[in-house]
C-alpha cells in the first residue's frame, strides 16, 4: 500500500484540525453510538405496549423481576409441588401468596431505590413505575403459581381460588412497604398477615387450606385489598421530607 | 420568568421549614445560601415538584405544578440534583444517565447523543462504561450533575453540587453553570460562598425559612462593609446579613 | 500507549482507547479530508471513520502503520459518501464546462444528463482507474499532485490516465466511435 507508507512518515507533522471542522461534535457522534445501550426484545415490546420507553426501562430493572429472584420463586414453587404431591395438601396455593407479596414489596420504594428522591422528580412518575412493577410482579407470580398448581395436580377448585387471597396479601405488603418506606417491613407484614389468615381459617374450619378454598372469604379479601390500595395511593401522594 | 414563588410556605408538623418566600427568577445563575436548617433543601424540593407547598403559590416554567399534566410538562424540562443522590452500583455511568434521560420522557432517538454530551460535559468521558461502584465520591457527584443536565433543562436545581469536587473540577463546574445560565434558570444551593461569587448573577440568602437577602453578589459584599465576621468580602456580607436578620 | 496497542485495546472493546486514538488522529485526518470534501461532510465522514475503527479494529495487522490504516478507512468512507451523492449531479457541471456548453437551458441540461450517463459508462466499471481518475481530476478539481497521492501513483501516470478518460468520454458523447466498454488499464 504505497499510499499508506507515504502518509505514515508525514502525518505527525500535519498540523491542527481545519478551523471549520468541529471535532468535539464529531466525537459526540462517535461516543453516542459506542456508549449506547441497545434494549432487549422484552424491553422493546414493553415500550411499545406501555407507550413509554422510560417506563419500560424501569420495568425491566425491577429488582424482583431479575433472573435470580425469578429462579428463587420457581424453586420455592417446585418445592411446593413436591410437598403437594407428597402430602395431598395444596402447598402451592399456600406458598404462592407470600412469595408474591415479597416480590411486590421488593419491586419499588425508598428502601429499594437508592435514587428515590430523584425518581420522585421524574416525568414518568414514581406512582406509574410502582403500578407497572407491581402488576408485572403479580402477573408473573400468578402465572408461575398457576403453572405450579396445574403441575401438582391439586383439586381444581383451588387452582384459581388462591389468586384472590394473593391479591390481598400483596396489597398488604405493598401498603406496609410504602407507608414505612421499608421493603422488609412489607415482606414481614405480608407474611404475618398471611399466616394469620391461614391460622384463622384453620381455627374456624379445621383445615389449613380454609384460607384459600372457602369462597366466603372472597369479598373480605377483595375489600381488604381495596383498602390497602387506597393506603398506597395516599402514601405515594404525600412525599414526606425532613428539612 | 421561569420561577415565580409567592408567599410560599412549607410546614412539617409545627415547624415552618419555608416561611413565606417570594421570589422571581428568569434565566441566569442564582445562588441559594444559608446555614443548615435554613430551608434551602425544602425550597429546592418544592421547585423540583417533589414536595408540595403547604400554602402560597408556585409557578414553574409558566405552569402550576399542582395538577398532573402541567407537572409532567415541568418535569420534562427540569434538571434536579438532590443533596444526597444514591446510585445503582451495577449500572455504568452511561446507563445511569440514560435511565433518567428516559424517565424524563426524552425521545429515544435523541437519548444516545444527549447522554454522550452530558458525560463529556462533566469530564467523565473516560469512564462512560465504568460501573458506578468503581467511582469516587466526586465522580459520583459529577454523574449526578450529568443526569441533571442530560435533557438540557430550562430549570436546573442543584443541591450542594460541588461536594467532593476538587478545585479544578469546581472551576469546570462553574463554567458549566454560566453556560446553562444563558438559557435556563439555574439555582444552586451551596455552603461554599466562593462558588457563589464566581458564577452567580444573583444571590439569595435564607435563614430560618425566611428570605433575608436577595440581590447581586456585589450588593451582598456591600452589606458586609465595616461589620461582619469573615475572611472574604462575600463571607462578611453573609454574616452581616444573618446577624441583622436575627437581631 | 502506542497506536498499535491502542488499536488492539479497541479490538477488545476498550472505548477509552478509541477516545485516545480520536484525540491523536482526528485532527490530521480532518485536515486531509477537508482537502477533498466540504466541512460539514468532513464531520460526517470522520464520524463514520471512527465508528469503522470501533467495529473493525480486530482486522488491523500491526506490521502496517496505524496512520495508513486509519487513512484507508477514512478514504473508503469518503468514497462511499461521494458515491451516495450520485454521479450525475457532480459530473454534469464539470463535464459541460469542459465541453464549453452552458447548461442554462433545463431541457438541454436534461438531455445532457442522459448523454452524460452514457459517456460515464464508457469509462468502465465504477471504481476502476479510468472512472476514479476522471472523478478526482475533473469533478473534484483536485490538483494532479493531490490525485497522485490519493491514488498512490506517479504524477505522470495520473496525467496519462486523465487524458485517456477525456478521450473516451468525448468519443462517447460525439457518437463518432462506438463507446468502448470495460476500458480498464
Amino acid at each position: 500500500m504505497t499510499g499508506g507508507e507515504e502518509l505514515a512518515g508525514g502525518y505527525r507533522g500535519a498540523g491542527p484540525a481545519p478551523g471549520d471542522v468541529d471535532l468535539d461534535r464529531v466525537w459526540l457522534g462517535v461516543a453516542a453510538q459506542v456508549w449506547r445501550r441497545r434494549p432487549g426484545p422484552v424491553e422493546r415490546a414493553a415500550a411499545r405496549l406501555l407507550r413509554s420507553p422510560g417506563l419500560a426501562r424501569a420495568l425491566v430493572t425491577t429488582p424482583s423481576l431479575l433472573l435470580a429472584w425469578v429462579i428463587a420463586t420457581v424453586v420455592i414453587l417446585i418445592a411446593g409441588i413436591g410437598f403437594t404431591v407428597g402430602t395431598g395438601t395444596p402447598w402451592v396455593a399456600l406458598v404462592a401468596p407470600p412469595v408474591a407479596a415479597a416480590g411486590i414489596a421488593y419491586a419499588y420504594g425508598p428502601g429499594i431505590d437508592p435514587a428515590w428522591e430523584l425518581s420522585q422528580s421524574m416525568a414518568v412518575s414514581d406512582r406509574m413505575v410502582l403500578l407497572a412493577r407491581a402488576l408485572a410482579v403479580f402477573g408473573l407470580n400468578a402465572a408461575l403459581g398457576l403453572a405450579a398448581a396445574a403441575a401438582s395436580g391439586a383439586a381444581a377448585a383451588v387452582t384459581f381460588g388462591w389468586l384472590v387471597p394473593m391479591t390481598a396479601v400483596c396489597a398488604l405488603a405493598l401498603a406496609a412497604a410504602t407507608v414505612t418506606r421499608s421493603p422488609n417491613v412489607g415482606v414481614a407484614a405480608g407474611a404475618a398477615g398471611w399466616a394469620i389468615a391461614v391460622l384463622a381459617g384453620q381455627a374456624a374450619d379445621g383445615r389449613f387450606t380454609a384460607a384459600v378454598t372457602d369462597s366466603e372469604f372472597v369479598l373480605p379479601y377483595l375489600a381488604f385489598a381495596a383498602c390497602c390500595g387506597v393506603v398506597v395511593l395516599l402514601a405515594t401522594r404525600i412525599p414526606r421530607g425532613t428539612s | 420568568m421561569n420561577v415565580e414563588l409567592t408567599e410560599l410556605t412549607r410546614k412539617f408538623g409545627r415547624t415552618r421549614a419555608v416561611a413565606g418566600v417570594t421570589l422571581e427568577a428568569g434565566p441566569g445563575v442564582f445562588g441559594l445560601l444559608g446555614p443548615n436548617g435554613a430551608g434551602k433543601t425544602s425550597l429546592l424540593r418544592m421547585m423540583a415538584t417533589v414536595l408540595p407547598p403547604t400554602s402560597g403559590t408556585l409557578r414553574l416554567l409558566g405552569r402550576d405544578p399542582g395538577s398532573y399534566g402541567p407537572r409532567r410538562e415541568i418535569r420534562r424540562r427540569l434538571g434536579y440534583l438532590p443533596q444526597s443522590l444514591g446510585y445503582y452500583p451495577g449500572f455504568t455511568v452511561a446507563e445511569f444517565v440514560e435511565y433518567f434521560a428516559l424517565l424524563k420522557d426524552m425521545p429515544p432517538g435523541r437519548v444516545p447523543r444527549a447522554v454522550a454530551a452530558a458525560i463529556e460535559h462533566v469530564g467523565l468521558g473516560d469512564r462512560a462504561r465504568a460501573k458506578l461502584r468503581t467511582l469516587s465520591g466526586g465522580m459520583l457527584r459529577r454523574v449526578g450533575i450529568a443526569q441533571a443536565i442530560v435533557n438540557e433543562p430550562e430549570l436546573l436545581l442543584l443541591d450542594e453540587p460541588t461536594a467532593g469536587l476538587d478545585p479544578e473540577q469546581r472551576v469546570a463546574f462553574r463554567a458549566l453553570l454560566r453556560e446553562f445560565g444563558k438559557r435556563a434558570t439555574v439555582i444552586v444551593s451551596t455552603h461554599l460562598v466562593e462558588d457563589v461569587a464566581a458564577a452567580c448573577t444573583e444571590v439569595t440568602l435564607m435563614d430560618a425559612g425566611r428570605l433575608v437577602f436577595h440581590g447581586t453578589p456585589g450588593e451582598l459584599i456591600a452589606q458586609g462593609e465595616g461589620h461582619g465576621v469573615g475572611d472574604a468580602p462575600l463571607e462578611r456580607g453573609y454574616s452581616a446579613v444573618l446577624a441583622a436578620a436575627r437581631s | 500507549m502506542d497506536d498499535d496497542a491502542l488499536i488492539a485495546a479497541v479490538a477488545h472493546g476498550d472505548d477509552t482507547a478509541l477516545r485516545e486514538l480520536f484525540s491523536r488522529h482526528a485532527p490530521w485526518l480532518a485536515g486531509r479530508l477537508r482537502a477533498v470534501l466540504p466541512a460539514a461532510e468532513v464531520e460526517d465522514v470522520l464520524q463514520e471513520t471512527f465508528l469503522g475503527v470501533w467495529r473493525g479494529a480486530a482486522g488491523y495487522r500491526p506490521e502496517g502503520s496505524a496512520g495508513g490504516w486509519l487513512w484507508g478507512i477514512a478514504r473508503r468512507q469518503a468514497a462511499l459518501w461521494l458515491r451516495r451523492r450520485g454521479p450525475a449531479e457532480l459530473l454534469l457541471p464539470a463535464l459541460l464546462a469542459a465541453d464549453g456548453r452552458d447548461p442554462g437551458d433545463p431541457a438541454e441540461a436534461a438531455l445532457s444528463r442522459a448523454e452524460l450517463a452514457r459517456a460515464v459508462r464508457a469509462l468502465g466499471p465504477e471504481g476502476g482507474t479510468a472512472r476514479e481518475t476522471w472523478r478526482l481530476v475533473y469533478v473534484e478539481d483536485k490538483s494532479v499532485a493531490e490525485v497522485a497521492r490519493l491514488m498512490g501513483v506517479s504524477v505522470g501516470t495520473v496525467k496519462s490516465r486523465a487524458h485517456r478518460a477525456r478521450r473516451l468520454m468525448r468519443a462517447a458523447l460525439r457518437h463518432h466511435q462506438p463507446a468502448r466498454e470495460g476500458g480498464g488499464q
